[in-house]
């Protein structure tokens, strides 16, 4: 659970004829991460093998297959398949399957392409024809005039034309539509049509020029019209036959484009394993927990024709990643890997991530009420994405969440929607609600830190405080193990950090020793109180004062200790870390940071909405309602978010900085997810 | 009140306040280029959003200070 899967790096040899058979046990197996062979010199006779003979016959037929599913404009996701196919039903003539298939469907789509060619240009001579059908004039009547010339086109200006023309010549004819875009025809004498032809651009004169033909465009568009419906008719049966022929094919295509793929995976494997003129050699990683088994299929299944070989794990490998959680800590994983993937010898933090992620969160958020909701709209998010695996995992920390969120809300702050269930023992001053006095009723839950008082921030930031110490510590001691193999400094320096860490939180604890006694106090009269008040407490209390703050000589000690072996470890450079480390406990304030911001946002909304609510005049209540819901879901979702991100972040920098490295490689093992056919 | 809690509460005010102007500050530019970095490689957004959030740390500084003040008045 705290490490990636433990792998063994395993040498496969065996006799070339024997590659295709190894490959297809191996794929079977769905174990083995092959690792790319990089041809070396001191290697000689290896060199990188070559796809096996079927690869480029089975990628051919793939190509068709997609080009065919292309055309079809068949996704892989739309249809849903009833059950899988089997390979050896798929394998029976599917070549020839496939070629029946192409040539059915390009003439399907040949057929609908020409119909929607002989559509567009129909349209395009209805287009052209248009504003000669206002007219009335038959097509050749236009044309074939020695001493007329003629002007077709739209005109803006037609009163100016009428004015200015009979100035010109009188020897012309104009003929114009009723219609508003207003399209003239004129018939004019040759020798006028200079000066007719200016005073026809002065008015604002388009040519449009005439389509070919003979006859009266108005019954031209009429027949072509007619066509035209033929045709969409013809198309949309078309159309219906490509989606039936769709349809009637969907499995088949899926299934044998799964099925092709697999083949040429498996075809152009060799192109991974080093090759001589006889053998080849796959490296891989396989997990050590399967490696046994892996070898008995090998053995057994190939007569002992393999030579299997463990090397040893070298410092600079770099062994795949392959993290092992139970379920719900699984889900956490994909949080983790949104900063970077573990690599091999990190320790896999899922498990604590999942723990106090939500439990950052949920103190932060705080109430039973935003609880609630978050739980509501985590759920919602889930529905919502169910395809998506990372917006539904993010529903699931919401849900979390939400739960942490309700129980602090209800046993540490007591507080719904901002509102306490018990009025506030003091300060907060003027108008205070709470649900009792609202409800009329004793709601016997209380507020065991009130988050609007100077006791109760002072309470939460030392809160913040202890739960930065011991994740922070706990980052620490991680590093400390991990590195303890791998490089001794590092280690070392981190022990001197803790004790850096030790020493300040410390310091802290004593100068809130009034709120921690407060805290202590229930422990008095039992068995360990004799130790605590009469060794320990004077033990970390023991100090100086200095500028009125009393700095204990464990502290100093502590410190002095830490910085001590941090410089010896690493130099000087190691002082910056310890600044780093106080920095860092400092960042886990922003937890009571957080949780009083929203709490005072919420209380100044509802003593404005109640306010309003409260007053005594129906609209300005109604007005308050409305207003109070509108800015409870503001606070809602802005501290939601703040708080999602912040217990992120208290992961990603203050915590995953001690101890993580990421970057490791996915354990990618040779298989094929199938999704539509099966071995069987 | 007296005046010297007036003058706690100004300094306390300016002490988040300013601290707060700060953060913005760094995270403006910083926000922008991790942006762009993480539309260039999705797997810059863990990365990016690390050093995104880096400067908040700033305000925290604020906030302890101003607190600290506050209990004093």
């Amino acid at each position: 659970m705290f490490r990636p899967r433990e792998m063994k790096r395993t040498l496969i040899i065996g006799a070339k004829q024997d590659v295709e058979k190894t490959i297809e046990l191996l794929h079977s197996l769905e174990i083995v991460h092959i690792i790319d062979y990089q041809p070396s010199e001191a290697e000689e006779p290896l060199h990188l093998g070559t796809p096996t003979e079927k690869a480029s016959g089975v990628s051919q037929n793939l190509l068709k297959l997609r080009s065919s599913a292309q055309l079809l404009m068949l996704e892989p996701e739309t249809p849903s398949v009833s059950e899988k196919i089997s390979e050896k039903q798929i394998q029976r003539d599917i070549y020839l399957k496939i070629q029946d298939l192409e040539l059915s469907v390009l003439s399907l789509t040949e057929t609908k392409k020409r119909i929607e060619e002989h559509y567009r240009k129909i349209d395009e001579r209805i287009r052209q024809l248009q504003p000669f059908a206002a007219m009335n004039i038959p097509l050749e009547n236009y044309q074939g005039y020695d001493h007329v010339a003629v002007f077709t086109g739209y005109l803006r200006d037609l009163k100016k034309i009428n004015e200015h023309l009979p100035k010109i010549t009188d020897e012309y004819e104009l003929f114009t539509s009723d219609e508003k875009d207003q399209m003239i025809a004129l018939f004019i004498a040759k020798s006028y049509a200079d000066d007719a032809g200016k005073l026809l651009s002065n008015c604002g004169f388009i040519e449009v020029k005439l389509p070919e033909g003979k006859g009266l465009p108005k019954q031209f568009i009429e027949k072509w019209t007619t066509q035209q419906k033929e045709l969409s008719e013809k198309l949309v049966q078309t159309t219906k036959d490509i989606l039936e022929f769709r349809k009637r094919y969907a499995e088949f295509i899926l299934a044998s484009e799964e099925y092709l793929a697999i083949e040429v995976q498996k075809a152009e494997a060799p192109v991974l394993f080093g090759m001589t003129d006889h053998s080849f050699l796959i490296d891989c990683w396989i997990p050590t927990d399967v490696l046994q088994r892996v070898k008995e299929v090998l053995e057994k299944e190939m007569q002992g024709s393999l030579y299997l070989e463990e090397i040893e794990v070298k410092h600079e490998d770099e062994p795949p990643t392959l993290l092992k959680n139970p379920r719900p800590v699984r889900r956490f994983e994909y949080l983790l890997e949104l900063y970077s993937l573990p690599n091999y010898r990190d320790i896999d933090p899922s498990f604590i991530l999942s723990l106090i992620f939500p439990l950052f969160f949920g103190l932060m958020v705080g109430d039973i009420g935003y609880g609630i909701l978050l739980i509501f709209f985590g759920v919602l998010f889930m529905k919502m994405f169910k395809e998506s695996e990372g917006f539904s995992n993010i529903g699931w920390y919401i849900i979390i969440a939400g739960v942490f969120a309700s129980l602090f809300g209800l046993f540490l702050f007591g507080d719904m929607f901002g509102l306490p269930f018990l009025p506030p023992t003091g300060e907060t001053g003027g108008v205070a609600y709470s649900w009792s006095s609202l409800l009329g009723f004793h709601i016997p839950i209380p507020s065991v830190i009130h988050k609007m008082e100077s006791l109760g921030m002072t309470q939460l930031l030392v809160i913040s405080v202890i739960a930065g110490f011991l994740h922070l510590g706990l980052g620490l001691l991680i590093g400390v193990t991990v590195e303890r193999k791998l490089n001794r400094k590092h280690a070392i320096t981190k022990i001197g950090l803790l004790f850096v860490l030790i020493a300040l939180a410390l310091l802290i604890f004593v100068m809130a020793d009034w709120t921690i006694g407060q805290w202590l106090r229930p422990l008095k009269g039992s068995a360990v109180a004799p130790f605590l008040w009469n060794y320990f407490i004077p033990f970390v209390k023991a100090g100086f004062s200095f500028g009125g703050l009393l700095i204990p000589y464990v502290s100093i000690i502590f410190g002095v200790l830490g910085i001590i072996v941090v410089i010896i470890a690493t130099g000087g450079f190691g002082l910056i870390e310890v600044l780093e480390v106080t920095s860092h406990l400092m960042s886990y304030t922003r937890l009571a940071a957080i949780c009083v911001a929203k709490g005072a946002m919420a209380f100044a909304f509802n003593m404005i909405g109640l306010g309003l609510i409260l007053s005594g005049n129906i609209i300005i209540g109604i007005l308050g309602v409305i207003l109070l819901i509108f800015m409870q879901l503001m606070v809602f979702s802005l501290g939601a978010l703040s708080s999602g991100i912040q217990a992120v972040r208290l992961h990603y920098v203050e915590f995953f900085m001690k101890f993580y490295k990421g970057e490791g490689i996915r354990f990618n093992p040779f298989r094929y997810v199938r999704k539509y056919t099966t071995t069987k | 009140m007296a005046i010297e809690t007036g003058i706690i509460a100004i300094g306390a005010g300016v002490a988040i306040g300013s601290a707060a102007l700060a953060t913005a500050w760094a995270q403006k530019t910083i926000g922008a280029a991790a942006v762009g970095a993480a539309a260039e490689n999705e797997k810059m957004f863990g990365k990016g959003l690390i050093y995104m959030v880096l400067p908040e740390t700033i305000v925290l500084f604020g906030l302890v200070i101003a607190f600290l003040l506050w209990t004093k008045m």
